[in-house]
């Protein structure tokens, strides 16, 4: 069923006001602390709507449903994860806090700060990289969503890729990160009514009992037990878990969030509350998808999984839940789910903006500037960096969304591809907070190894994505742990920069 | 693989109800949040100019 006149009404009121509030923001942007952490002026409540809104996309929405009908309840594994980690991470106040106390804007300053300018500014070129190819499948995959929900040929892909993009595009730029504080929090409250919704009508088309029996049936005991499912097990538990605390802790779109707040408490609250939606933010979408596997997974088995046929086609598993969601919800209720996934695409991706074009800004082009020996920029100069490295982001990821396809489950492919900078980073953070012989030596190699463990097995040796991520953890602590012994200590580095 | 069912049955309910009661708590006090950021953020920039 296609939409009808009251759903395309719904979706462009939502549209208008969200460019409409979210070019507001501008008028409160005085400086460069305002336009990259709102001034750090978050509250609690504000906090969770904005890192919620931020990690929860229509990408989001896709990648874990296709794991759910792809696995089964096995799947809830790394929502799981991600949840209680963040739990951890917001009750503990591990990494964030001492982040927070420095003040920081983005997490490669960190890296001058303890170590050299010279590892802030690799760690901000893969920062940028693995966030970038990251962000890189997101258009293409939201586009399709859209399309399909909304029964638009798929011949307009490029053209509804290019509508979202343009108009988070225009208030991101303008605004920074009090526009998108502000649009977040429309968008986390619309987003959330849209799961819920979504939630209740696939569990009542399915049904409990025809979704749990479809999963005992089609998969046996893999489909329940991350530990006897062939694609999961120990190794991708334990990945799994370095790599969520890794992303709670440094991935700059979090973390600009917790630089954001206005105290490190503050910071601690947002985390342990958000840690709850997420939750809810990966078990809830796998349910769509078993629920789709229930209802469409009648093709042929390919690797195991049976393909989905809806209406007499055989659709790829990353489609079968927009395919359900276009024949499960009635006129109103669709209009409504679908302004909601576009609220869910526009926050995460206008957040995204800002956090990788900040990266290229503040940790690539302005060390390269004064590794040349220019003169700092003012701050409204520093400001023009960051819109025009926005627009480069934008301008690239129009044209990798539309050429690269991703082997295998998308979640799989996010993974890996933030590993190349996450693993290093988050060892190198780790020494340098915790441990007292970290060393500038081990910072490099924790980060060259880190890359090189995730792109090389992945991209060059076809490695499974858990051997790849897995290993990529092991090297970048290793590499830490022998430059450090090798190298002299951090400490010297900080001085000869400060001496500077 | 019942056990398993339980387990995930059980997550599944808490996930769902904190997300939605997270929700309807965040909507209502995040506007007071979003109103004393805009406050603060408009008399650091009056007292900038």
């Amino acid at each position: 069923m296609g939409f009808t006149a009251l759903d395309w009404a719904i979706v462009t009121v939502y549209l208008i006001a969200s460019v409409a509030i979210g070019l507001a923001g501008k008028r409160y942007i005085g400086n460069l602390s305002h336009y990259l952490v709102a001034g750090r002026e978050l509250g609690v409540y504000l906090g969770v709507a904005t890192l919620a809104a931020t990690e929860i996309g229509t990408i989001t929405y896709m990648y874990n449903a296709e794991l759910g009908y792809r696995y089964g309840f096995a799947s809830f594994a790394a929502a799981l994860i991600s949840g209680l980690v963040m739990i951890f991470v917001g009750r503990t106040g591990f990494v964030i806090r001492p982040f927070r106390e420095m003040q920081l804007m983005t997490v490669p300053e960190f890296f001058e700060k303890k170590y050299s300018l010279g590892l802030r500014l690799l760690t901000g070129m893969l920062v940028a990289l693995g966030g970038i190819l990251n962000m890189g499948v997101f258009l293409k995959i939201e586009g399709e969503f859209l399309a399909i929900v909304s029964g638009t040929p798929m011949k307009y892909l490029v053209l509804v890729m290019t509508v979202i993009l343009l108009i988070e595009m225009l208030y991101t730029v303008l605004g920074g990160m009090v526009s998108v504080v502000i649009t977040d929090f429309l968008q986390y409250v619309l987003l959330s009514v849209a799961t819920i919704l979504v939630s209740v009508a696939a569990v009542r088309a399915a049904g409990w009992g025809h979704i749990v029996h479809t999963v005992s049936t089609t998969m046996g005991l893999a489909g329940f037990s991350p530990l006897e499912n062939a694609k999961f097990g120990w190794t991708f538990l334990i990945w799994q878990t370095l790599l969520w605390f890794s992303v709670h802790t440094c991935w700059q779109t979090t973390a600009m969030r917790m630089f954001s707040t206005r105290g490190p408490e503050v910071s601690k609250r947002v985390m342990t509350v958000t840690g709850f939606i997420f939750l809810g933010r990966g078990m809830l979408p796998m349910l769509w998808g078993i629920a789709a596997l229930a209802l469409y997974g009648t093709g042929a088995a390919h690797n195991g999984i049976s393909a989905p046929v809806v209406g007499g086609h055989t659709l790829a598993p990353l489609d079968a839940m927009p395919a359900m969601l276009a024949n499960i919800l009635g006129p109103g209720i669709k209009g409504i789910v679908v302004a909601g996934m576009l609220a869910a695409t526009m926050s995460v991706n206008s957040s995204y903006l800002l956090g990788w074009s900040s990266i290229l800004s503040q940790d690539v082009i302005l060390p390269l500037r004064r590794l040349v020996g220019r003169e700092p920029l003012s701050s409204r100069r520093q400001i023009l960096v960051n819109r025009l490295a926005n627009l480069f982001v934008s301008m690239f990821l129009m044209f990798w969304g539309l050429y690269y396809t991703p082997p295998g489950a998308v979640y799989l492919y996010l993974n890996i591809t933030a590993t190349i900078f996450l693993a290093g980073a988050f060892v190198s953070v780790i020494g340098g907070l915790y441990w007292k012989r970290a060393t500038t030596l081990g910072g490099y190699l924790a980060m060259m190894m880190g890359a090189a463990g995730a792109i090389v097995p992945y991209f060059f040796l076809h490695w499974n994505e858990t051997q790849a991520g897995f290993g990529a953890f092991g090297l970048a602590a290793l590499g830490l742990v022998f430059g450090s012994l090798a190298g002299r200590p951090a400490g010297a580095a900080v001085a000869a920069v400060e001496a500077r | 693989m019942r056990a398993w069912e339980i387990f995930w049955a059980a997550s599944l309910v808490i996930a769902g109800v904190s997300f939605a009661g997270i929700t309807a708590v965040v909507a209502v006090r995040g506007l007071g949040d979003l109103r004393e950021m805009f406050r603060h953020l408009r008399e650091r920039r009056d007292a900038a100019e």
